[in-house]
């Protein structure tokens, strides 16, 4: 993928991710930095490195004023546990990977939530499965769009 | 994957651990480095300023979208509002003369709020476990690490860290805040906590004897001096006293609507000479 694009991308995920839109984009918000994470190293023909992720979860914290390192560690989980134990994944349509999808977005923010929680108390909440939800529940048309523009982008 | 091919590369587990260990570093070197952060909040700007660019676009269209109907009806109700706040605002005042007077009896001084600034929030960075938000004052403003940070109702939180033109507020549901705060009712010293959850906050280590009432309203204490005392904290909601656990599980409901925040008030403590002048 283009680099320009990828910068572009994470701009906007970045920005999308701490929108001030009231309780409910609050709630239902998928991790859109996540999701970009996930539909690049899923459709990249050379693998996309741990050390990038990492990186890119770094910049999210950055962003998000947190712990430095939640989002960078959870990042590099997601994307290891992608290669290392979800291979086939990448070679399902769109609509067969949703399950593994809402999997690996799970995974991810469960990981930053217990490190940001770190040494303090736990309090689980139903409302972390949200993001997830709805972040799994769009990937077929996340995935459908961003195809659209790079073909777009590729043969203009 | 690891190929036999190129030995220089590192297995991916391998790399995995080691991103491991940086993180546990970073996470434990760049704790409490004020500079750090407000050079991170600094470098955050190009992204806090494109919300602030949207937030205010996606208003204006919602705006537009206001029917009259509904505009006049939240007219009607603010008027109510505005009429049944209008005795308890004469009420404040009395109470504040007469609280003034009771003090100057007491050789002290008024503790008064201070002054306030508002700000506008243009982003909320909330993960599970941190309720922070971003607002458009900064040390430009003179706003400093630890301000205390008012809105409609009561406390809402803290500064936590400051950058050149913004400045990021931890709230009150923040899983790392904590606040010293009494029972309107009774004097007797509290914490209110944060539980990552911006509608509840929780009491902790309260024997399962406790006085307290569900009910009961909590205000600072002023305990620490972050905060002025007698600002709302929130209602008690439900004390629950579970099985064998030794201290009773109180949930105490916010009075600010942390979840919705637009505007907040950063707050400037007076000087107060008091401390220094005792012979």
């Amino acid at each position: 993928m283009n680099a320009l694009l990828l910068a572009i991308g994470f701009f906007l995920a970045l920005a999308g991710n701490s929108l001030p839109m009231g309780p409910l984009y609050l709630a239902l918000r998928p991790d859109f930095v996540a999701l970009l994470l996930l539909y690049w190293a899923i459709t990249s023909a050379t693998e996309l490195g741990l050390g990038v992720a990492w990186i890119i979860g770094l910049v999210q914290d950055v962003v998000d004023g947190g712990i430095l390192g939640a989002h960078a560690m959870a990042a590099a989980v997601m994307i290891f546990v992608l290669y290392a134990g979800l291979g086939k994944v990448r070679n399902l349509p769109p609509w067969e990977q949703l399950f593994f999808i809402f999997i690996l977005l799970l995974l991810e923010r469960l990981g930053a939530w217990v490190w940001q929680a770190w040494g303090g108390p736990i309090a689980w909440n139903f409302a972390l499965l949200l993001g997830p939800l709805t972040g799994a529940l769009l990937w077929p048309i996340f995935v459908y769009l961003l195809d659209r523009i790079r073909h777009q982008l590729r043969s203009a | 994957m690891p190929s036999l091919f190129f030995p220089r590369r590192l297995p991916q587990s391998v790399r995995l651990l080691a991103l491991g260990l940086l993180s546990v570093l970073l996470s434990v070197l760049t704790q409490g480095q004020g500079e750090l952060r407000t050079l991170a909040l600094d470098a955050a700007l190009p992204v806090q300023w494109f919300n602030s660019r949207t937030e205010a676009l996606w208003g204006e269209i919602g705006g537009s979208l206001h029917s009259r109907a509904a505009l006049e009806a939240e007219n009607a109700q603010l008027r109510r509002a505005l009429a049944a706040a209008q005795p308890l605002l004469l009420d404040r005042d009395v109470l504040r003369s007469e609280n003034r007077q009771l003090l100057a009896l007491l050789d002290s001084f008024p503790q008064a709020p201070g002054r306030v600034m508002a700000a506008r929030v243009i982003a909320e960075n909330f993960t599970a476990g941190n309720q922070i938000i971003t607002v458009d004052h900064g040390r430009n403003d003179g706003v400093f690490t630890g301000q205390a940070v008012l809105a409609t109702g009561g406390v809402a939180g803290q500064v936590v860290t400051v950058g050149t033109m913004t400045s990021q507020i931890a709230l009150l549901s923040d899983l790392d805040s904590s606040v010293p705060a009494q029972s309107a009712q009774n004097d007797q010293p509290l914490l209110v906590n944060g539980t990552g959850n911006p509608q509840e906050l929780q009491i902790p280590f309260q024997a399962r004897n406790t006085p307290l009432r569900v009910g009961e309203q909590l205000v600072t204490s002023g305990l620490g001096g972050r905060y002025p005392p007698g600002l709302p904290i929130g209602t008690i909601q439900s004390i629950r006293r579970n099985g064998t656990q030794a201290f009773a599980d109180i949930k105490v409901r916010p009075a600010v609507a942390l979840g919705r925040l637009n505007t907040v008030l950063l707050l400037w403590p007076r000087n107060q000479p008091r401390a220094t002048n005792t012979p």
